[in-house]
């Protein structure tokens, strides 16, 4: 037996794998005699659906009543008090009547579903697109909001789910990350780094940063140090490294940090491929809209293409956003339009539509959808109400929508509602943890089983909750 | 309770399957404490409980149960009873429905249970039943001190080694011993001479003689306070959305290590925590240690949401409540929150009285300065402040005169304001036709300060040719071009730029920070009028983000330099009454009064400059404390629910340790001081045996990189257990006769043969005990993120020593609203100081203290992670701050005045490594040295294993 596998701690019994699907010699480091947390991976329970995933986050809370749940309540009772709720005061304040989305909805696909005029391009994938339109969330702060969504805890320090995942099954290449997080041009997603990261998870089970404008930290050969230089130290290190591991034979410690810099050196040779787009013939450029006179459409567009070469390449989750953080000024960064939604989401629309579409295209027509599970989030939804004194929207926790499709995904559904106007959940409430069930379903493993213990607590990304949404299974 | 009246619907056949399955048991006479409540407690319970009551049904009392209005059990009908109904399947084999989480009933109990209900359900008068934790006060970690049947740490190890047939090691080597001391008790490596000393040194007690110099190091408070940072979750931003820097919670940081250096009592420490600004009130140096209460994470996003707000409070609070369960008491009082512990004997009342015991404690920062020091700076400023006020008053007199004349003027100047108020939505300025390069529109005061023309927004400034088609010639894909300075982020910088004035476009507006916007045309242009808006198309123009000119003039230039007014706005009506005031002030104030009011001015300036000039008190991030929070009563929450009040609650004792420490209960009206002294006595109580068994498993876990329990933060059920129990208890109460001193306890530990024996590994050994935690050999390691980058620092000889004060930072800071951490590429001189000395933001990702798991600081941090990714290669590559060590290293290694490469090489060994290089080393070494120069050589040895890795 491979001596890395053995488990060796504690917290690591009881989790039985019922095998290794896919583990790359990452998975392999990272163990110890020297008091580490022991054997890396832990191998899905039941064999899987999905293989990777892309998950899409549209910070700032983006609408459900101007995206995806369409509410004709909204258009005939346009300018009258929400019933029952007449002065409920919310997160920036007072809320004034009801406001009718400012697009149109009509039929998309064969399954009909009422589709926003602000959104034509993603309208040739309704039919594949499982809904979720009974979420609600804990808070309706942003912060607290991404990083619940992100991790299945409202305060800060949880792994993410990307971290869960790389922890639980490992990545499926040498050559990349497991988990790769892509934030936008614009900047940070509300509590920034705190949304990919391992909690307190080994450190390996982080994301990597990186983005069509950002490449990978420290990946660069220092300049200075010419091919040789750098050949000179790599054998140096090497044969250091290798005598001083030899000396400590059972110290499986020293072996892995040998095979961390060949797989780095691994990385070195395939990270800047992957964010080298010109094999990329000119129809796809012009499918995801990389050459858009509009900057953030040309640059989400392009961090989408990378997306999807890094899925690819075997990438095992990839975390793209398509804006970044509140800034306190208006609603130009992101998706909180608390002042003006219509020209916010006139501004925040094109830049979503076309890339993110044409991202779902391309992994379609290249057979990836088969394997690869997509994700759509937001932190929470928008009140069906104006603001007191503006033409936007306060924050709604109570209800919003997110989404999921492909691999194992039945498409064309929507699971659950909020109310005739948009305010609550209603059918079938939804919790992020009901979410991520799903997902981790769909990844093979059991979100019960799938634990870490921490300061007293058998951890896990579901905290005590959960359970798997059976009606989006394909 | 609906899904409950569904399920009494059911067939009787189902029903019928169920007796089946009965029918296997022997039917006796049922007892209800044995057959009945163990099962209640064990499977309904965790749910159906007073705190928690899910469904909205509790179970532990007989009028919940019995209540005939639920039908939840009907005396006599078992299968009339909803209860039994949905905890038996409804077809023999199906899951039941109930519990939901959880072992079902098993058969045997199942018909117990029925039995008792067809019996007639009786319940024992005034039995509440209670969820059982898993452990209870019996629980070995909550017993008192057990006297110690040995004298000497060695002697318990090799006892236990002994049950499972091992044995020690033989003694270290002594360069591996004085390499493992260092780093244990400084963080740092020896240097060559002290290694080659204590080699040589034959004396008996050099190796005590060395721990003693250890001890006494500066160093030494470094590396250990960095531990206690650690368990105190403490970090220099507040996390959650805006994370921003704190700046002034480094005083805590230096109290600890001077604390720790100093070897105070540590249950003086712990007291000073958790009550120093109680029980040293007007001593900062005391009143620091409760910066620990507010050292950790908390939103301080505004939320007018009443809930929410409550939320976040419980949320800020519980935060404190966690950190002090698991800091001082290894207890998860945490897991209490929302229902009583499901391990652990910590009901959830405990939980509410601590919380009462915390209410009063705010995030924040205040004046932390000795009465003298107030005094001083009062005597200081008092004249100043004297001068100035009358100075103030003076000016205040001839604005009073101004004011009052301007209103006597009003009529004759409001005859010449004939235009309309300016308007966001759209304003237009036509003139006579003038050709022009540049257009600008100069902001004499926006429309919503008078007195400044800064900060106005335009979504967009037209320009139109005087032609028969006229043209926006302003436009960029006309070829203009805008500037004007403007609101920047660094991260996004175009965000608010001058281009969006002119991008056809209305949602994006240019943000000014000065008072201009210019145009330069693509050419000389015939023009006659000027169209510009802060919020065109809007439904809410009137809403703060659409701020405007309010007094403006436009001007054209041929060559950009000469400038012609061609129109303005002071003919339009005032924006504002306070416009129309200022309007009307300006216009009969007089040279005179000008020059008065400019000589007072110039008068004061000095005065204020002296007044900044005074240093202001020290003001420290050791948090508020506000009368208002602390006013009870306090209840529970049930269900952790702020909007769910349960029990009144009054500051006390946790009931856990009832058995063995005295307890306390504080009146309802009891001060928010009086509460956390009372804590601060109760867990430093000498009887209570926690706090010495936490601190002395600590020690121990860090000299040996695990605890006798593996789980620090947590002595409770779901921990770890003891490996050498009554080692533990001896070492508390060793701990506790040094009086509570950990310099007594590292000599303790460190001259034990266990501690000094070799890390040599042997397999017949470790196939009994493969991570050695019965301690046959010595767990080797690698360095911790924060010794790797002191090492690194340390042997390329610019380590800079300088204690205390304000941190450094490997990241570049940004705020636009929201905090964002850019880690730096390059790291000056100024980073050079020990890494305990780093400004440690949250969710900030630095390079190599975050890729060697230097844990983000949200929570307790009791042992540290050991992990090997590419990441950590990369940066040990290729960040800039490894080639500049690897010059500084040059540099040593040729100040020491090696000249040959031979030399070279076995100076770089010395220093490193504090050995020589053997004959194959070398000679690689040289080859690399030779072949590819010292940067190459220095790059690869940095790199290497030996460097960061202790036997």
């Amino acid at each position: 037996m491979n001596p890395f596998l053995e488990p060796t701690r504690r917290q690591f019994l009881g989790h039985v794998s019922s095998g290794l699907f896919g583990v790359g010699l990452t998975d392999l480091l990272g163990t110890s005699a020297l008091g580490s947390t022991g054997r890396s991976i832990l191998g899905a329970h039941f064999p899987p659906k999905a293989k990777r995933v892309l998950q899409i986050f549209c910070p700032g809370a983006a609408s459900h009543v101007d995206l995806w749940e369409h509410k004709p309540m909204l258009e005939e009772m346009h300018g009258k008090p929400l019933p029952g709720e007449e002065d409920f005061v919310s997160f920036q304040g007072k809320n004034g009547p009801l406001m009718k989305s400012p697009w149109e909805f009509s039929p998309a696909g064969e399954s009909g579903k009422m589709w926003s005029s602000m959104l034509p391009h993603m309208a040739a994938h309704a039919d594949d697109i499982a809904f979720f339109h009974g979420m609600h969330s804990k808070t309706n702060t942003h912060g607290p909001g991404c990083v619940f969504v992100n991790t299945g805890h409202a305060t800060e320090g949880f792994p993410s789910q990307g971290a869960w995942i790389s922890y639980a099954l490992g990545s499926l290449t040498d050559n990349l990350p497991t988990y790769v997080a892509i934030p936008d041009i614009r900047g940070e997603p509300p509590n920034g780094k705190a949304n990919w990261s391992n909690g307190f998870l080994p450190a390996r089970h982080q994301a990597i940063m990186m983005a069509a404008h950002q490449p990978i930290r420290n990946l660069e050969t220092p300049k200075g140090i010419g091919p040789n230089g750098e050949k000179g130290t790599r054998d140096l290190v090497e044969f250091l490294n290798q005598r001083h591991a030899a000396a400590r034979p059972a110290e499986t410690d020293l072996q892995a940090r040998i095979e961390s810099y060949e797989l780095a050196a691994k990385m070195q040779m395939s990270a800047p491929e992957v964010s080298d787009f010109a094999s990329e013939p000119q129809h796809i450029h012009k499918l995801y809209g990389t050459d858009s006179s509009n900057e953030l459409t040309a640059a989400y567009a392009q961090n989408c293409l990378l997306s999807r070469r890094l899925l690819e390449r075997g990438v095992r989750y990839v975390n793209l956003y398509c804006a970044s953080r509140a800034s306190g000024v208006d609603g130009l960064l992101n998706w909180d339009a608390h002042k003006t939604l219509k020209a916010d989401y006139e501004r925040h629309c094109p830049v979503f539509d076309q890339p993110t579409a044409a991202l779902l295209t391309d992994l379609k027509q290249r057979g990836l959808m088969e394997d690869t599970l997509v994700l759509w989030t937001t932190e929470f939804g928008r009140m069906p109400t104006r603001q007191v004194g503006t033409a936007g929207r306060d924050h709604n926790p109570d209800g919003f929508t997110t989404w999921m499709m492909g691999a194992g995904v039945k498409g064309g559904v929507s699971y659950g509602a909020t109310d005739e106007f948009g305010r609550r959940a209603e059918q079938n409430p939804t919790t992020v943890w009901d979410f991520y069930s799903t997902v981790l379903h769909l990844l093979g493993l059991d979100y019960e089983k799938l634990s870490f213990y921490h300061n007293g607590i058998d951890q896990r990304l579901t905290d005590v909750h959960g359970g798997v949404v059976k009606q989006v299974l394909a | 309770m609906m899904c409950l009246s569904t399920r009494s619907l059911f067939s009787y056949a189902a029903a019928t399957g169920i007796v089946c399955v009965c029918l296997n048991f022997p039917v006796r006479a049922v007892d209800f404490a044995k057959d009945i409540q163990p099962v209640l407690e064990k499977k309904c319970l965790s749910c159906h409980n007073p705190n928690n009551a899910k469904g909205d049904l509790s179970f532990s009392k007989a009028e919940e149960v019995l209540d005939p209005e639920r039908e939840l059990i009907v005396p006599g009908k078992a299968l009339a009873s909803d209860l039994y109904l949905a905890a038996t399947p409804e077809e023999p084999g199906e899951k039941p429905y109930m519990p939901e989480k959880g072992e079902p009933l098993t058969g045997a109990e199942a018909a117990l249970l029925k039995a008792w209900i067809d019996e007639g359900a009786k319940w024992p008068e005034g039995l509440v039943l209670r969820e059982a934790s898993k452990a209870d006060k019996t629980w070995w970690a909550y017993q008192k001190l057990a006297e110690p049947k040995h004298e000497s740490i060695d002697a318990f190890v090799e006892e236990r080694l002994k049950e499972d047939g091992l044995s020690r090691n033989a003694p270290a080597d002594r360069r591996i011993l004085i390499r493992r001391a260092s780093y244990d008790l400084t963080g740092l490596p020896p240097t060559p001479e002290e290694v080659d000393a204590f080699v040589s040194d034959t004396n008996p007690d050099a190796y005590s003689r060395l721990i003693d110099r250890l001890l006494a190091s500066p160093r030494y408070g470094e590396r250990w306070g960095r531990h206690w940072l650690d368990v105190v979750r403490f970090g220099e931003s507040n996390g959650f959305e805006r994370n921003v820097i704190i700046d002034n919670l480094w005083p805590f940081r230096d109290y600890v290590i001077e604390s720790i250096n100093a070897d105070k009592p540590f249950d003086q420490f712990i007291r000073e925590h958790i009550a120093g600004d109680v029980m040293g009130s007007g001593d900062p140096k005391v009143e620091i240690g409760s910066a620990y209460l507010v050292a950790g994470p908390y939103d301080n996003v505004g939320n007018q949401d009443l809930k929410q707000k409550a939320q976040i409070r419980a949320n800020t609070l519980d935060e404190i409540i966690n950190a002090t369960g698991q800091a001082f008491l290894g207890m998860t009082v945490g897991c209490a929150r929302c229902h009583d512990h499901k391990f652990d004997p910590i009901k959830q009342t405990d939980y509410y009285q601590l919380y009462a015991t915390f209410a009063g404690v705010r995030h924040g920062q205040r004046v932390l300065a000795t009465a003298e020091q107030k005094m001083d700076r009062e005597e200081t400023l008092r004249p100043l402040t004297g001068k100035k006020v009358a100075l103030e008053g003076q000016m205040k007199k001839v604005e009073a005169t101004v004011a009052a004349r301007a209103k006597e003027n009003a009529a004759q100047q409001e005859k010449n304001w004939t235009e309309p108020k300016v308007e966001r939505t759209g304003t237009e300025e036509v003139f006579d036709p003038v050709t022009a390069k540049f257009v600008r529109l100069v902001s004499e005061a926006t429309d919503t300060n008078p007195k400044s023309g800064s900060g106005f927004r335009i979504d967009e400034f037209e320009v139109w040719s005087q032609d028969n088609e006229p043209v926006n010639v302003a436009l960029a894909r006309n070829g203009a071009k805008a500037t004007g300075s403007a609101r920047v982020i660094e991260d996004f910088p175009d965000a608010y730029g001058p281009q969006l004035a002119i991008d056809g476009k209305f949602g994006a507006r240019f943000m000014s920070t000065s008072n201009t916007l210019t145009i330069e045309l693509k050419e000389p242009t015939k023009i006659g009028r000027v169209f510009f808006s802060s919020a065109r198309g809007e439904e809410t123009p009137g809403h703060g983000k659409f701020v405007f000119v309010g007094e403006y003039r436009i001007e054209v230039s041929k060559d950009g330099k000469t400038w012609n007014e061609v129109a303005n706005g002071f003919d339009r009506k005032p924006a504002t009454e306070r416009h129309r005031m200022e309007r009307l002030r300006r216009a009969v104030q007089t040279a005179e009064e000008s020059n008065q009011l400019a000589a007072l001015r110039k008068e004061l300036a000095p005065i204020s400059k002296a007044i900044a000039a005074i240093p202001e008190l020290p003001t420290v991030w050791v948090g508020t404390r506000s009368a208002e929070d602390a006013k009870g009563p306090f209840h529970l929450f049930v269900g952790g629910s702020p909007q769910k009040k349960g029990a009144e609650v009054v500051p006390a004792s946790l009931s856990t340790l009832s058995e063995v420490a005295p307890v306390y209960e504080l009146p309802r009206e009891s001060g928010e001081k009086k509460r956390r002294e009372e804590l601060a006595n109760w867990i430093t109580h000498p009887e209570n045996p926690l706090p010495a068994r936490v601190l002395a498993n600590r020690l121990w876990h860090y000299h040996f990189g695990t605890g006798i329990v593996d789980t620090p933060n947590d002595f409770g059920y779901m921990g770890g257990r003891p490996t050498h129990p009554e080692l533990l208890d001896f070492l508390a109460l060793k701990l506790k006769e040094s009086g509570w001193r950990l310099k007594a306890m590292h000599r303790l530990i460190m001259l034990s043969e266990t501690y000094q024996q070799s890390s040599r590994w042997r397999r017949e050994a470790a196939d009994v005990d493969g991570d050695s935690r019965l301690l046959w050999r010595f767990p080797p390691r690698r360095l911790s993120a924060e010794e790797i980058r002191d090492t690194i620092l340390a042997v390329s000889g610019k380590l800079d020593t300088k204690m205390g004060g304000r941190g450094f930072r490997l990241f570049h800071y940004m705020q636009d609203n929201v905090a964002t951490y850019a880690p730096l590429d390059t790291h000056g001189p100024e980073t050079y100081r020990r890494a305990v000395y780093h400004q440690n933001a949250r969710a900030s990702v630095v390079d190599l203290m975050t890729d060697f798991d230097q844990p983000d600081c949200a929570f307790s941090a009791p042992r540290r992670s050991e992990t090997t990714t590419p990441l950590q290669a990369l940066t040990m590559m290729n960040h800039q701050f490894t080639l500049d060590m690897a010059a500084a290293l040059e540099e040593r290694i040729n100040a020491a005045g090696a000249k040959t490469p031979d030399e070279k090489v076995i100076v770089a060994f010395r220093i490193l490594y504090q050995r020589p290089p053997d004959q194959e080393e070398k000679e690689i070494s040289i080859k690399a040295l030779s072949g590819h120069g010292m940067t190459v050589f220095c790059r690869a040895v940095l790199n290497s294993s030996e460097l960061i890795y202790l036997d």
